[in-house]
C-alpha cells in the first residue's frame, strides 16, 4: 500500500545574510493512512523545517533544494503555488506551538474556524459556521456556539489550542502536522490536548505528523518515530522497538539524559557533552561524532548511511549499540557502567563520575540535616500572603481586583537540603522565590532565614543578609545585562558587598568560572555571545560568588534542551555537594524537581496542597491534584504511556483573581463534594513529614483526623 | 486623562500670553499713552487682577466659546477664525485622508516586497520626503507643475466659498499634494515596519496554512492588525499636520487659519496667535482621544478588556 | 569611526569566532546589512557638511560683510561659483555661513532637548506612581501644543540669536526623548538583571550608573540624531517664515525664503542650493539615526 505521505531525500536550506543554513539534509520519511509519525529532536535539528517544507510554508530565504514530497502519490515539490494552496488547510493541516500568537487577535473565533471551510468547500457562510460549531465541539471546546463571537484573548491557552485544532480539522484533512502542539501549555492541559489528538485520530482516521522535543510525548502518542539530529534522521523505527532496542548512541543518550521518576539524585545524569554542530557549516562524517563516546576515525570521515536489518528499524551509525538496553524506565536505575559510558571522556573532567556519585549520596536528607538540627531550620516561611492589583491603573482604584498570587503558605527547610516547589503556571511558586530573596515583600507573614525575618530588615541589614541569599533566574537572556562583560557580571555581587581587592575579585571570578565549567576568556565577552546553557552557568557563577547559604533556583533548566539540561542538573548537584549549599528549586517540571529535591511542596493556585519527601509525593501522593499532576507527565516509555487512559485532571485553571471557595482545586477534582466548596481543608499528616490538605485524600491519614502544619 | 491635559494646555497658553503680552492696553491706547492711562485701562478691564483670577476668567471665556479679542484688527478672534476654519479643515482633512489611504497599501506593499527594487525606490523616496522641509517640497512642486509645466496654479484658491474652493482643483492640487506627500512619507515608513512585524506573527503563518491565497492573507489578517499602530500615529502627528498647514498656506497664499497666524505674527497680534495655539492644542488632544476611541473599536483586545 | 559613536557596538560572536557555535539562527533583515552602508553614507555626508560649513570659509574666502548691489543676483561664474544674492554676497560663501548657524543650532538644540528629556524621563520612571503620572501628564501637555507655533511666537517677541533659538527649540522638543527614556527605564526596571543586581546588594546609585545608563544610552543617542535633524528643520521653518536670525546672520531657511521671490525670474541658484543643503543634511542624520536604531534594537530586544 502506498503511504499517504512519502518524503524522499528532502533537503531544505535557509539563506541568511551571511550564510546558508542546511536545516534539513537528505531526510526520508513516510506516514501511512491513519498513522502517527513522531519526529523528535532538540531545537535546531530541523524537525520544524521538515514540517514547514511539507506545507510549503518555509520562512523567507528558505527553499527545498532537493528530494521529493508525495502526498497520495502526487508530487508536491515544484507544484504551482495555487495547487499547493488548495492542498493546504484542506488535505494537510497544521497546528503550531504557541496558541497565544497563532490566532488573529482582531477576528472572532467563528470567523477564523469557518474561514478554511468557506475557502475549500465553497459553502454558505451559515453552513461554514455550522461546521465551525461542529469541529469546535469535536475539539472539546465547551458551548461551541457561544464561542463563535468570542475573540482569542477571551480564551485561555488550552482553549485556544483547541480552537487551533478545530481550525485544522475543519476540512477533514488526511494529514495533520502538529508542531510542538503542547510545548507552551501546562502539563495537565498538555495531557488533555494529547489525549484529544489521539482520540481524533482514531475517530476521523487521519494521519498525524507529531513534531516534538519530548520523548515522553513520543512514547505515548505515536506509532512510529524518526529521531532527528543536526538536520538528518539518525534513527527510525516503530515506537516500541525504538525504546526497547535503541541503536543510535544519540537516541540512547537523549533517553538517558531525562531524569527519571523513581530515581532520586543518587546518580549523576548521563549528559551529552558539547553542543550540536553549526548547520551553516555541517561537519564531515557523522554529525554526532563530536559528542559521541563511540566515535572513531571512520565516524569523523565518512557519513554513515541510514540502514538497518529491516526496513522498519533503520539507523545511521557505524557503531550501533547492539546490547539490550539497560536504561529502563520503570524502576531500573542507570547502571554505573552505562551511565559513565555515555559521557565522553573529555566531558567528565575535571570531575570524575565517582566523585559525583559519592558526594550526591552524602547529601541525602538524613545526613544533610545535621547542621539544621542544631540551629533549627535555615529557612522558615510562615503564613505568607502576596496579592497583586490587576490592571494598569490600579493605584487610583482602591478596590481593584487583586490576583491572589500566594495565599497563606508555610513551610520550612533545614540547611544543606533541597526543597522543590512544583506547580503549574500561576500557582505562585515564583512569587514565593522572590519573597525569599526579598525582591518582593509579603503582604503578611514572615520569611525567617537563619533566625532573621528577611521581610522586616532595614536596607543596610538586608544588604548584608543578601550575601547568604541568592537567586538563579529562569530567563538567562534577561538576567544578564547585555551591556556588561561576563567578568563584571559575575563580580557584581562581590563589588556590591565590598568583597576583597580588585585583584582578589578577579581571582575569584576565574575560580567561579572554573567551577561552572567555563573557560577563563569568558570574562572579556558579552552575554549574547553565549548559548542558553552557558548563560545559565554564568548566572549560577554569579549566585555562587559570595558563597551564599541558600540559592533559590527559579526554573533553572526549563529553557534548555534535554541534553544541555542534564549537564546543568549535574553541575547544580555537584556544586551543592562541594559547597554545602541549600537549594530551593522552583519548577513546573516534576521530573526536574524529583531529580534535585529532598522534599517537595506541591502548589495549586497560591496554596500549598501537599508536602513530603520525593517518594512520598511520587509514590504515595495523598492529594488528588498531586496524583493528577504526576499522571499527566508523559513518560519516556511506550508501555507506561499506553497504560494511561483518560487525562487525570480535566478542565481549565480558574482565575487567580477569584479563586474557588473552600478547596481551590475542587472545580477540577474528581472527588469533590459539597464540603470542599464550603470548608477549606486543613493539612493532615500521612506519615513522617508527609502532609496534604484535602478532605477526601487518596490515602488514609496517619493518625487519622489530626491536623498539622505544613511548616511543622 | 484628556481633561487634565486640556487644563494643562490652557494653563500653559495662558501663562505664555500673560508673560509676553500682559495687557492689550498699549495696542488700544497707542504707544505714547501715559502710564496712568494704561494703569487705568488695565484696572477697568481687570488686567491688574492676580494671575489666578485672570486665568479663571480666561477659562470661563474659553468655555463660552470666546477666544479673545484682537485689538489690532478690532474684531473678536472668533470672527477672524470663521470662514477660514472651514478652508483649513478642508485642506488638512483631505490631505490626511489621502495620506492614510495611500500610505497603508504602500506600506503593506513595501513589507511584502521588502528589499525589492520597488521597496527600495519607495523607501528612499519616502526617506527624502520625510527629511524635506514642507516649503521646499512645495517649491519643487511649484517649479515642476506650475512653472516648468504649467498644469496647476502656484497660488491656491482665494475664494471665500468652500464649494468653489473644492471645485477648483487647478488651484488646490499642489497645496493638497504637498501636505499629503509629507504625511505619506511618515505614515508609510511606520506602516512598512508595522506590516513587517505582523508578517512575522504566527497567525499569518496559520492563515497561509489554511490555504488562503496571499491576497486574502494580507487583506483579512495583515491590513487591520498592521494599521492599528497607525491609528495612534495619526493622532500623534496632528501637531505636525497643523505646522504643515501653516507653511503650506503661507507658501500657496491660501487664506486659512495658518495664513492668519502668519499675518498675525507679522503684526504681533498676540490674542490671535495664542487663541490659535490654544485651539490647535485642544484639537490635538481631541485628535488623540478620537484615535484612542478608534483604536478601541478596531482592536477587540482593548474594547473587551 | 562607528565605535567612536557607539562604544557599545560590538562584534558579533559569529562573525569572527569560527570555533563558536552559531547561536542565533534567525534570518536577519537585509536592512541591517544595508543599514550599515547607509550609516556610512550618512556619516560621510554629515562630515562633508561640517567641513563645508566650518572649514570651507577658510579655503573659499568671500565677502560676507559689505553689501555690494553692483554684484547683486549674478548667475554662477568663475568668480562666484554659485552666483550672488540680492545683496551681492557670494552665494556659496553664504551657504557655508548659513550652514554654520543651522548646524550649530541643530546640535545645540538637540543637546538641550535630549538632556532635559533624559533627566525628566528617568526621574519620572524612578519616582513613585503619583509623581510619575504627574510628570508624564506634563509631557502630554507639551506634546499637545504644536511647538513650532510657540517657537514662532517667541521668535517674534525676542530677537532671535543662535543661542536663544537653540534654547527655545530645545526647550520645546524634549518631550519625545522624555517619553522614550521613560518607557525604556520602566522596561529596564523590570528586567531580571536589575533584580539580580538588587539581590547582590547593589545600591541604587550604582544600579543607575552601571545598568540603567549604559542600557538607555543607545536610545538616547539614536534619538539625539533625530533631534538634530528635527531642529535643523525647525530652524529652516522659522527662517523661511522670516522670523529667523537677524541680518547679517543667516541660515539656510532664511536664504531659501529670500530667494523665493526670484523663482519666476529663474534665479535658481538662490533657491535650490539652500534647499538641497537642508534636505541632504537631514537625510544624512536620519540615515545615521535609523541605522543606529536598528543596531541597538537588535541587541536590546534580542529575543
Amino acid at each position: 500500500m502506498a503511504p499517504l505521505l512519502d518524503v524522499q531525500n528532502l533537503s531544505t536550506s535557509i539563506k541568511l545574510t551571511s550564510s546558508t543554513v542546511h536545516a534539513v539534509d537528505n531526510v526520508s520519511l513516510r506516514v501511512g493512512k491513519g498513522e502517527t509519525l513522531g519526529i523528535v529532536g532538540e531545537s535546531g535539528c530541523g524537525k520544524s523545517v521538515t514540517g514547514l517544507s511539507i506545507m510549503g510554508l518555509l520562512p523567507p530565504g528558505g527553499a527545498v533544494t532537493g528530494g521529493s514530497i508525495k502526498l497520495n502519490g502526487r508530487e508536491l515539490v515544484g507544484l504551482q503555488k495555487e495547487e499547493v494552496r488548495r492542498i493546504r488547510g484542506n488535505q494537510i493541516a497544521m497546528i503550531f506551538q504557541d496558541p497565544l500568537t497563532s490566532l488573529d487577535p482582531t477576528k472572532t473565533i467563528g470567523y477564523q474556524v469557518a474561514e478554511p471551510v468557506r475557502l475549500h468547500r465553497n459553502v454558505s457562510r451559515k453552513a461554514a459556521l455550522d461546521r465551525a460549531v461542529e469541529v469546535l465541539g469535536l475539539a472539546g471546546v465547551p458551548q461551541p456556539r457561544e464561542r463563535l463571537d468570542n475573540y482569542p484573548h477571551q480564551l485561555s491557552g488550552g482553549l485556544r489550542q483547541r480552537v487551533m485544532i478545530a481550525m485544522a480539522l475543519a476540512c477533514e484533512p488526511e494529514l495533520l502536522i502538529a508542531d510542538e502542539p503542547t510545548t507552551a501549555l501546562d502539563v495537565t492541559i498538555q495531557a488533555q490536548i494529547l489525549a484529544l489528538l489521539r482520540d481524533l485520530k482514531e475517530r476521523l482516521g487521519m494521519a498525524i505528523l507529531l513534531i516534538t522535543h519530548d520523548m515522553g510525548v513520543v512514547a505515548g502518542h505515536t506509532d512510529r518515530v524518526c529521531v532527528m539530529y543536526a538536520g538528518q534522521v539518525v534513527e527510525t523505527s516503530g515506537v516500541v522497538p525504538l525504546f526497547r532496542e535503541t541503536r543510535h548512541p544519540y537516541t540512547r543518550a537523549l533517553l538517558a539524559s531525562i531524569p527519571r521518576f523513581r530515581q532520586g539524585r543518587e546518580n549523576a545524569l548521563p549528559a551529552i557533552p558539547g553542543l550540536p554542530p553549526d548547520l551553516s557549516r555541517p561537519p564531515r562524517g557523522c554529525r554526532f561524532a563530536a559528542r559521541c563516546f563511540r566515535a572513531t576515525e571512520k565516524c569523523r570521515a565518512e557519513e554513515p548511511p541510514l540502514t538497518g536489518p529491516t526496513s522498519a528499524h533503520r539507523y545511521s551509525c557505524w557503531h550501533p549499540l547492539n546490547e539490550p538496553r539497560t536504561l529502563a524506565v520503570s524502576g531500573v536505575d542507570v547502571s554505573g557502567t552505562t551511565g559513565t559510558d555515555l559521557v565522553a571522556p573529555d566531558a567528565r573532567s575535571p570531575r570524575t563520575a565517582d566523585g559525583i556519585r559519592t558526594s550526591a549520596t552524602e547529601h541525602k536528607p538524613e545526613t544533610a540535616t545535621a547542621n539544621g538540627d542544631r540551629e533549627g531550620p535555615l529557612l522558615d516561611l510562615r503564613n505568607l500572603v502576596k496579592e497583586y492589583p490587576v490592571g494598569s491603573n490600579a493605584v487610583l482604584r482602591r478596590n481593584a481586583a487583586r490576583v491572589k498570587a500566594v495565599s497563606d503558605v508555610s513551610f520550612s527547610m533545614p540547611a544543606g537540603t533541597t526543597f522543590g516547589l512544583v506547580g503549574e503556571s500561576g500557582c505562585g511558586k515564583t512569587t514565593i522565590g522572590k519573597m525569599i530573596v526579598a525582591l518582593e515583600r509579603p503582604d503578611s507573614g514572615s520569611v525567617t532565614f537563619g533566625g532573621v525575618d528577611v521581610a522586616k530588615l532595614r536596607r543596610a541589614e538586608l544588604r548584608r543578609e543578601r550575601r547568604d541569599l541568592q537567586l538563579v533566574f529562569q530567563d538567562s537572556h534577561s538576567s544578564l545585562d547585555p551591556r556588561m562583560r561576563i567578568g563584571s557580571i559575575i563580580a557584581e555581587p562581590l563589588h556590591a558587598q565590598h568583597w576583597g581587592s580588585r585583584q582578589a575579585r578577579r581571582e575569584r571570578v576565574f575560580e567561579l568560572l572554573a567551577e561552572v565549567g567555563l573557560p577563563k576568556n569568558t570574562v572579556e565577552r558579552y552575554p549574547h555571545e553565549f548559548s542558553g546553557g552557558q548563560r545559565q552557568r554564568i548566572g549560577l557563577a554569579r549566585a555562587l560568588s559570595l558563597n551564599p547559604r541558600l540559592i533559590v533556583l527559579d526554573e533553572p533548566v526549563s529553557a534548555l534542551d534535554v541534553s544541555i539540561r542534564a549537564q546543568m542538573l549535574n553541575l547544580m548537584t555537584r556544586l551543592q555537594a562541594s559547597h554545602g549549599l541549600t537549594y530551593l528549586v522552583v519548577s513546573h517540571d516534576l521530573t526536574v524537581v524529583r531529580h534535585l529535591a529532598d522534599r517537595i511542596g506541591v502548589m495549586y493556585l497560591g496554596k500549598l496542597v501537599e508536602i513530603g519527601s520525593g517518594s512520598d509525593i511520587y509514590e504515595r501522593p495523598a492529594h488528588p491534584y498531586t496524583a493528577g499532576l504526576i499522571a499527566a507527565i508523559p513518560l519516556p516509555s511506550p508501555a507506561a504511556e499506553h497504560a494511561k487512559k483518560e487525562p487525570a485532571i480535566t478542565g481549565e485553571l480558574p482565575s487567580p483573581v477569584h479563586p474557588p471557595s473552600g478547596c481551590r482545586f475542587r472545580t477540577r477534582c474528581r472527588f469533590a463534594q459539597e464540603r470542599c466548596a464550603v470548608e477549606e481543608p486543613e493539612p493532615r499528616s500521612f506519615g513522617p513529614g508527609h502532609l496534604a490538605a484535602c478532605h477526601f485524600p487518596l490515602r488514609t491519614a496517619t493518625p487519622p483526623e489530626t491536623t498539622a502544619d505544613f511548616a511543622g | 486623562m484628556s481633561v487634565l491635559v486640556v487644563i494643562g494646555v490652557s494653563i500653559f497658553v495662558f501663562a505664555l500670553l500673560h508673560v509676553i503680552y500682559p495687557s492689550p492696553a498699549r495696542d488700544v491706547l497707542g504707544l505714547r499713552a501715559p502710564q496712568m492711562a494704561v494703569d487705568a485701562w488695565n484696572k477697568a478691564h481687570g488686567y491688574d487682577d492676580p494671575a489666578a483670577v485672570q486665568y479663571l476668567r480666561y477659562v470661563k471665556d474659553l468655555l463660552h466659546g470666546n477666544l479673545g479679542y484682537s485689538y489690532i484688527e478690532n474684531q473678536s478672534v472668533l470672527a477672524l477664525f470663521e470662514g477660514r476654519m472651514a478652508r483649513s479643515a478642508y485642506m488638512s482633512g483631505i490631505s490626511l485622508a489621502l495620506a492614510v489611504l495611500i500610505a497603508i497599501p504602500l506600506g503593506v506593499f513595501q513589507a511584502v516586497k521588502r528589499n525589492s527594487i520597488g521597496d527600495l525606490v519607495v523607501t528612499s523616496t519616502a526617506f527624502t520626503l520625510y527629511s524635506m522641509p514642507v516649503f521646499f517640497l512645495g517649491l519643487l512642486l511649484i517649479q515642476v507643475f506650475a512653472l516648468s509645466l504649467p498644469v496647476f496654479s502656484f497660488q491656491a484658491s482665494q475664494s471665500t466659498s468652500l464649494l468653489t474652493v473644492i471645485a477648483d482643483w487647478h488651484a488646490m492640487t499642489l497645496p493638497i499634494a504637498t501636505m499629503t506627500l509629507i504625511s505619506v512619507a511618515a505614515f508609510s515608513r511606520y506602516m512598512r515596519s508595522s506590516s513587517m512585524d505582523v508578517l512575522a506573527q504566527d497567525y499569518i503563518r496559520v492563515a497561509r496554512a489554511k490555504g488562503l491565497p496571499e491576497r486574502l492573507v494580507l487583506l483579512r489578517h495583515l491590513v487591520r492588525n498592521a494599521s492599528l499602530p497607525i491609528v495612534t500615529l495619526v493622532g500623534l502627528s496632528l501637531p505636525q499636520l497643523l505646522t504643515g498647514n501653516l507653511i503650506t498656506e503661507q507658501l500657496f497664499n491660501y487664506p486659512g487659519l495658518g495664513l492668519l497666524f502668519f499675518d498675525s505674527l507679522k503684526k504681533a497680534d498676540y490674542p490671535v496667535l495664542l487663541a490659535y495655539t490654544q485651539a490647535a492644542a485642544i484639537l490635538v488632544v481631541a485628535g488623540n482621544l478620537i484615535a484612542d476611541i478608534a483604536l478601541s473599536i478596531a482592536d477587540p483586545r482593548i474594547r473587551l478588556r | 569611526m562607528w565605535s567612536m559613536f557607539f562604544p557599545f557596538g560590538r562584534r558579533r560572536a559569529t562573525e569572527d569566532r569560527a570555533d563558536e557555535p552559531v547561536l542565533d539562527r534567525r534570518p536577519l533583515p537585509l536592512r541591517r546589512a544595508t543599514g550599515n552602508r547607509l550609516a556610512v553614507i550618512g556619516f560621510a555626508m554629515l562630515i562633508f557638511f561640517l567641513l563645508f560649513s566650518f572649514v570651507g570659509p577658510l579655503v573659499y574666502r568671500t565677502n560676507q560683510d559689505v553689501i555690494s548691489l553692483v554684484d547683486a543676483n549674478q548667475p554662477p561664474s568663475a568668480a562666484h561659483l554659485l552666483g550672488t544674492d540680492a545683496n551681492g554676497f557670494d552665494q556659496l560663501g553664504r551657504l557655508m555661513k548659513g550652514g554654520q548657524t543651522s548646524l550649530e543650532i541643530g546640535l545645540f538644540a538637540a543637546v538641550v532637548a535630549v538632556t532635559i528629556g533624559t533627566l525628566w524621563g528617568t526621574v519620572a520612571a524612578l519616582s513613585n506612581k503619583t509623581v510619575d503620572s504627574i510628570m508624564m501628564r506634563v509631557v502630554d501637555v507639551f506634546l499637545s501644543v504644536p511647538f513650532l507655533f510657540v517657537v514662532l511666537i517667541l521668535a517674534v517677541t525676542f530677537v532671535p540669536s543662535v543661542l536663544s533659538l537653540s534654547l527655545v527649540i530645545g526647550g520645546f522638543s524634549w518631550q519625545v526623548p522624555a517619553r522614550l527614556v521613560h518607557s525604556e527605564v520602566l522596561i529596564l526596571r523590570e528586567q531580571d538583571f536589575i533584580s539580580a543586581a538588587r539581590i547582590a546588594g547593589t545600591p541604587p546609585w550604582r544600579l543607575i550608573i552601571r545598568h540603567l545608563v549604559p542600557n538607555t544610552l543607545g536610545v538616547v543617542i539614536v534619538n539625539m540624531t533625530f533631534q538634530v535633524a528635527d531642529a535643523i528643520l525647525a530652524v529652516a521653518y522659522v527662517g523661511f517664515l522670516g522670523f529667523g536670525l537677524q541680518f547679517p546672520d543667516v541660515d539656510w531657511g532664511d536664504m531659501l525664503s529670500d530667494g523665493m521671490q526670484y523663482m519666476q525670474a529663474g534665479y535658481w541658484w538662490l533657491v535650490y542650493p539652500a534647499g538641497v543643503c537642508i534636505v541632504l543634511t537631514v537625510v544624512a542624520l536620519n540615515f545615521i539615526g535609523d541605522a543606529a536604531r536598528d543596531a541597538t534594537d537588535v541587541r536590546l530586544r534580542h529575543r
